[in-house]
């Protein structure tokens, strides 16, 4: 994509950020600007904060994926370096839009989108800490880049202030409830990961056939606790999240459960992780029914993400 | 200069030459010392290994390959005491650009038998270090022989050529590291006592393994085969629950059916809570029921399963050489180039060019004054300033030749300011 160079002009981004600070195009300004490159211009000159985080996103995804393939140390090192960048400067943008707009910046789906990468970012940081898992970055970066990338081509539909939310007695609490949801979250799709990593490389060892990827894979017993430890932390940030929630929502209405599609879709969610904890956790390894267990929480995680939007219900505020 | 590389192989020689013609390491010091002579040959080395003898030289810049090859030939011939009818027709020769090629080859292990297997650097390095002592390896084999050990390094880090085990006892090690992680603290089994199970446990010992428990029908035998690792001997009549404490397992008995039966491996496993264990079947007939790999947590490898794993790593290894061919072309240039700017022959070249022709433009300038001249006189006057320049010159050309073979950077440096030679 070529971008004319007015696109960069300080004097212009700033008058784009003036017509367009609350997301909503008004039509005077599409005047001057009414081709489609250049109103994804216009969007990128809004945000410059997210499509720098995109970028350097984008850059450790494949710098990542490149290091998998290729076993290159340098191609590590250039990924991680984007990595903190990227993610030093998604926390600035968090910042700023929550002090900007005056709301917690976990609210419609361009901001759980933004904010659920950020956390999937720290639960690979977290989980790079403990353990040598590099591989997991090629498959949580790419997935981290294409939720910046859709949040930040989303219209910002911040839906009429969360006054909905804001007016109840335990108004506090809703952050707290999204909050922990979206790391429970960001924890089972790491679960989800390392039970993916452990099934493709224990069918190879069982068919004694070994392809490319068997090498660049952390070994069996690394992914099985990578994934019983995020597998006990998601279940008790998930615990936490639902108990939290159900307090703010019989402080607002008094009741504690809505039927809603969501909300049901959580206990299936929160019973499924309880049996795969349990199971976890009762022996010292539980290999390949509990790899599978984790794949199918996180299709349930999915259905519990997603479904409320589909089908409407008590959760849908946007 | 030149550098020269005459040698043979596994693959150009039988082992009966190869044997003939090895040098110890006390023969390896005292044949250097024979072989560079200060005139022919600068700068020599000798790499002897089980599977090549190699001779690296670096020569004196007017002497010619060939000529230089046959002077190796006689070496070798007289060092080793045998005639070279022997051994000349196994005999290969590179120079220069080849010569580095076939060096840099050898480090990376693409000329070895098992191609990436990583002795070969060692021996290449111990070679190196002889050739230091015996005070045989200059400024230009030096630089050759850190270059190759770079090459070498990239190669290994950049390409899968030594990335996966093309042996039984390193496919154990392998196997054991995927699916432990690491094999620190873990418990070996040996169930009987054969020699590949032997260094197979050798191996896992080396890379972490704490523990190793033997078990044989006859305990004599356990009890002296626990006794080399440090292990422990157990009794064979209780062979499940030795199995519950062990997370790799080697059989290896030479018992005509299972030793260890699915309700055995099941009952271990329970005990062991589902952690994971690693059955290697190296005996024939199998000892270990085949069916158990089918078991949540169970990985068994018989002999014919490692075979192909081993048959399918060697053919990785090959394609990666290919790339490693190509990392190796590139690092040839790059010495090359180094090597360029490391020879003082085209300073001294210079040096000379310039003295001649201040002299002739001295003589340009008097000529007016000198009057008619036959054309003899006139040529005997320029050779006498010629010659003159050169008388003076040559001593210290030699003192500069003398300080660059020594490597007494700071003299030489010295020298090239007072003429304003650049480097």
């Amino acid at each position: 994509m070529n971008f004319p160079p007015s696109a960069f002009d300080p004097s212009l981004s700033a008058c784009i950020c003036g017509c367009f600070r609350y997301g909503n195009l008004s039509p005077l300004s599409l005047i001057h600007y009414n081709n489609g490159a250049v109103y994804l211009l216009s969007k990128i000159a809004m945000k410059p904060l997210l499509f720098t985080v995109l970028a350097a996103y984008v850059v450790a995804a494949i710098h990542s994926i490149l290091a998998f393939a290729n076993k290159r140390r340098v191609l590590e090192r250039v990924s991680f370096v984007a990595l903190v960048f990227g993610f030093s400067v998604h926390t600035i943008s968090l910042v700023t839009d929550w002090l900007r707009d005056g709301h917690y910046p976990l609210f419609g789906l361009r901001e759980t989108l933004s904010f659920l990468a950020w956390t999937l970012v720290i639960a690979y940081f977290l989980t790079l800490g403990r353990y040598a898992a590099q591989a997991l970055g090629s498959f949580t970066l790419p997935l981290v880049a294409l939720l910046t990338f859709i949040a930040s081509v989303t219209r910002g539909t911040t839906p009429a202030t969360p006054d909905a939310v804001t007016e109840s007695g335990a108004a506090w609490l809703f952050p707290i409830h999204t909050t922990l949801l979206v790391f429970a979250y960001a924890s089972f799709f790491v679960v989800f990961a390392a039970s993916v990593m452990y099934l493709l490389q224990e069918r190879e060892l069982k068919l004694k056939t070994f392809s490319a990827i068997f090498h660049r894979l952390p070994s069996l017993s690394t992914v099985n606790d990578i994934a019983t430890t995020a597998a006990g932390i998601g279940f008790t940030l998930l615990t936490l999240g639902v108990i939290s929630g159900m307090i703010w929502s019989s402080s607002r209405d008094g009741r504690l459960w809505h039927n809603d599609p969501k909300e049901i879709f959580a206990v299936l969610t929160w019973a499924l992780y309880l049996v795969l904890v349990h199971y976890r956790y009762t022996a010292r390894w539980r290999g390949r029914k509990a790899a599978w267990l984790g794949v199918a929480g996180f299709a349930l995680v999915l259905c519990t993400f997603f479904g409320a939007r589909l089908m409407g219900g008590y959760h849908v505020f946007g | 200069m030149s550098i020269i590389l005459v040698g043979l192989n596994h693959k150009t020689a039988p082992v009966e030459v190869r044997e003939r013609l090895a040098f110890t390491d006390e023969a390896c010091a005292a044949s250097l010392r024979a072989l560079v002579d200060g005139e022919l040959v600068r700068e020599g080395l000798i790499v002897s290994t089980c599977n090549r003898v190699e001779v690296l030289a670096a020569t004196a810049e007017k002497v010619s390959a060939p000529q230089t090859a046959q002077h190796i030939t006689q070496f070798l011939s007289q060092s080793r005491s045998i005639s070279h009818e022997f051994f000349s027709h196994h005999l290969y020769s590179h120079a220069d650009d080849e010569a580095v090629r076939h060096v840099f080859r050898v480090a990376s292990s693409l000329d070895s038998m098992v191609v990436g297997e990583p002795q070969v650097l060692g021996q290449v390095r111990r070679a190196y270090s002889l050739a230091v002592e015996a005070g045989t390896a200059g400024r230009v084999l030096s630089r050759l022989v850190h270059h190759a050990l770079r090459v070498a390094k990239r190669v290994r880090t950049e390409t899968g050529i030594a990335s996966s085990a093309v042996s039984i006892s390193y496919m154990a090690v392998e196997l054991g590291r995927k699916i432990f992680g690491s094999l620190d603290g873990r418990t070996v089994l040996l169930v009987g006592a054969g020699e590949m199970a032997e260094l197979s446990a050798r191996h896992l010992v080396n890379a972490g393994a704490a523990r190793v428990l033997v078990t044989n029908r006859t305990d004599e035998t356990a009890r002296k085969l626990a006794a080399e690792f440090g292990g422990e001997a157990v009794d064979y009549a209780r062979l499940t629950s030795h199995l519950s404490r062990a997370d790799i397992v080697i059989c290896s008995t030479g018992a005509p059916d299972y030793v260890i039966t699915q309700a055995i491996a099941r009952e271990a496993l329970a005990e062991r809570r589902h952690a994971p264990s690693f059955f290697i079947d190296i005996s024939v007939p199998r000892n270990i029921d085949p069916a158990i790999g089918g078991m949540s947590n169970l990985f068994v490898f018989d002999i014919d399963d490692l075979e192909a794993v081993i048959a399918s790593n060697i053919r990785e290894r090959e394609r990666e050489a290919e790339r490693a061919e190509l990392i190796v072309d590139s690092e040839v240039m790059q010495f090359q180039q180094a090597l360029r700017a490391l020879d003082i022959g085209p300073a001294l070249g210079a040096m000379r060019e310039k003295m001649q022709q201040i002299a002739r433009a001295e003589m340009q300038r008097q000529r007016n004054r000198l009057g008619n001249l036959t054309p003899e006189q006139e040529r005997a006057i320029e050779a006498l300033l010629i010659a003159t320049v050169n008388k003076i010159s040559h001593p210290v050309m030699h003192r500069m030749r003398h300080s660059y073979d020594t490597g007494e950077e700071e003299d030489l440096q010295a020298w090239r300011d007072i003429f304003g030679l650049e480097e």
